[in-house]
């Protein structure tokens, strides 16, 4: 049976896109079949992210509104097997996304799927809000400043309450926290929330901690998935992230200040 | 003459006072449509309507002429005592007059927003306790008066108690609310707001295992996080209302 997890996190810019792009590959790469679809309506970013933007013809939107089928619009990813992207349209408004489109896309991926990866847009609207109805478990990703994390702790309420399976009662979603742009230096001189205090505000299953690192922007940029990097600490760190998520149990990384070997020191070796 | 009269002279003093109001926010002019919400309100929290003083908000409708006096007597069947109105078009106050009822001048947002939520009551926000009540974690106490939640209570989310005592096993996160008629235990950090006897009930108290509170009243008499000494912050503490103002002070 297919799982249907959203990545969320109430405020912008703190990596969601990120990581559903990295967690998504992890999984890809683990043989896992799975499909990650940018619910950012009109703010679309999953396809740079992923590599993929000079092949996106049709979009979330079209498939919704009957304009194509859903397999002319699953981009199937160039580096990994058993991975699709369904990007989000540019030119339409959120309203464009129904409640009842959504949920017959998702029923339809649930039989080709093993994972159904919603990266949802910021914010508690609509988007937001239809990215993560439908989700079986969810990946809420903050972090280490006190914004970040309030936001986070109102995304955890929504999920407790607007959503499918609180709606309907029985098993509530799973919920796991996901750690980013953790800086151990920073937590040491007080500029940063430590991750205990996170844990302690937000009381979730924390799923990984991903350092700050060069390698995020890099990939970014590259439109490569951080996961592919696997000398990157970045890279390491998400691979753990999906490890955890199926079900392992690894050591905490990354989160402790490194000490500097001399000759790292002597050469200002910089942290990749 | 003399302001400072004798003692013996005095029939009366008067007294500024901060009493906690609720406000019924009309967004419907039609009786009918009051009376039917109402009497749904009324199953479902009947300790709530005891005479209960309600100031009626007219600031929502647009109409400049109202069937006032009918809402008053639709409002005293299901035992509110509307003692004033707010807002409305000159018609509006002067039929107030005439009911006798007092009148108070609209409210700006920013004020309002404020005095709302210093004295909020559970009917002004029922859509928002629906919310808190969905949530999975919480379990409801069948002792009819005392309401347990159990988990978090997270930033947006809102719990109240309107007949009784709430107890929180968890904490309450920056950004949420808290709110019962009689006192309210929070066994874990208190970062949001908890407001206790919000009836009136000046024997109300807050207790916490952690006080972070933005803020902290009880029978509307509040102090912001601000106004909080800063040796208490962090410490389990009571909190009561003492010598006309609140009294903040380490547990045990």
């Amino acid at each position: 049976m297919a799982k249907i997890i959203v990545v969320t996190s109430g405020k912008g810019g703190v990596g969601k896109t990120t990581s559903a792009a990295a967690i998504s590959t992890g999984l890809a790469l683990r043989g896992k079949k799975t499909v990650v679809i940018d619910f950012d309506v009109g703010l679309r970013n999953l396809d740079l992210i992923m590599g993929c933007e000079r092949r996106v013809v049709y979009d979330l939107v079209n498939v919704i509104q009957g304009e194509a089928g859903l397999n002319q619009a699953l981009i199937r990813d160039k580096r990994v097997e058993n991975l699709y992207i369904l990007p989000a349209s540019q030119t339409r408004d959120k309203d464009a996304l129904t409640q009842e489109g959504v949920a017959e896309i998702l029923e339809k991926l649930k039989e080709d799927f093993d994972f159904i990866i919603c990266d949802s847009p910021a914010g508690i609207e609509r988007g937001a809000q239809l990215a993560m109805y439908f989700a079986d478990e969810a990946i809420v990703v903050t972090n280490p400043e006190v914004s970040s994390v309030r936001d986070s702790d109102r995304i955890l309420g929504l999920l407790a309450s607007k959503t499918q399976r609180a709606e309907r009662g029985g098993d509530p979603i799973k919920e796991h926290l996901l750690i980013t742009r953790y800086n151990p230096e920073r937590v040491t001189t007080g500029d940063m929330l430590t991750l205990e205090d996170i844990r302690e505000i937000l009381s979730v299953h924390l799923l990984g901690l991903i350092p700050e690192s060069e390698a995020v922007l890099r990939a970014s940029n590259q439109g490569v998935p951080v996961t592919h990097d696997a000398a990157s600490d970045a890279g390491q760190a998400y691979s753990d992230t999906v490890s955890r998520l199926l079900g392992e149990e690894l050591p905490l990384r990354f989160h402790e200040v490194q000490r500097k070997s001399l000759l790292s020191r002597m050469f200002g070796g910089s942290r990749r | 003459m003399s302001l400072n009269a004798d003692s013996a002279d005095v029939a009366f003093t008067f007294k500024g006072g901060m009493l906690p109001m609720t406000v019924m926010e009309l967004t419907s002019a039609d009786p009918e449509h009051i009376r039917r919400q109402l009497a749904g309100k009324l199953s479902q929290s009947p300790a709530f309507f005891q005479h209960t003083p309600v100031v009626l908000s007219v600031e929502k409708l647009d109409e400049p002429h109202l069937a006032l006096e009918r809402i008053c007597a639709v409002c005293r069947d299901h035992k509110l005592l509307p003692v004033a109105v707010r807002g409305g078009a000159e018609p509006v106050r002067q039929s107030a007059w005439a009911l006798g009822l007092g009148w108070f001048a609209p409210v700006e947002e920013g004020r309002a927003r404020a005095l709302e939520s210093v004295s909020r009551t559970p009917i002004s926000t029922a859509e928002e306790t629906a919310q808190a009540e969905t949530t999975s974690s919480e379990i409801e106490s069948h002792t009819a008066v005392t309401r347990l939640f159990r988990g978090t209570v997270r930033s947006g989310q809102q719990v109240s108690a309107a007949d009784g005592d709430l107890v929180v096993i968890g904490a309450v996160n920056a950004g949420a609310e808290v709110l019962a008629a009689g006192s309210i235990h929070v066994y874990g950090a208190l970062r949001g707001r908890a407001l206790a006897g919000i009836h009136g009930n000046t024997h109300a108290g807050i207790y916490c295992r952690e006080l972070e509170a933005e803020l902290l009243s009880v029978a509307g008499n509040y102090k912001r996080l601000e106004d909080i000494d800063s040796q208490l912050l962090g410490c389990a503490v009571e909190v009561h209302f003492t010598e006309e103002q609140l009294e903040i002070k380490p547990l045990g």
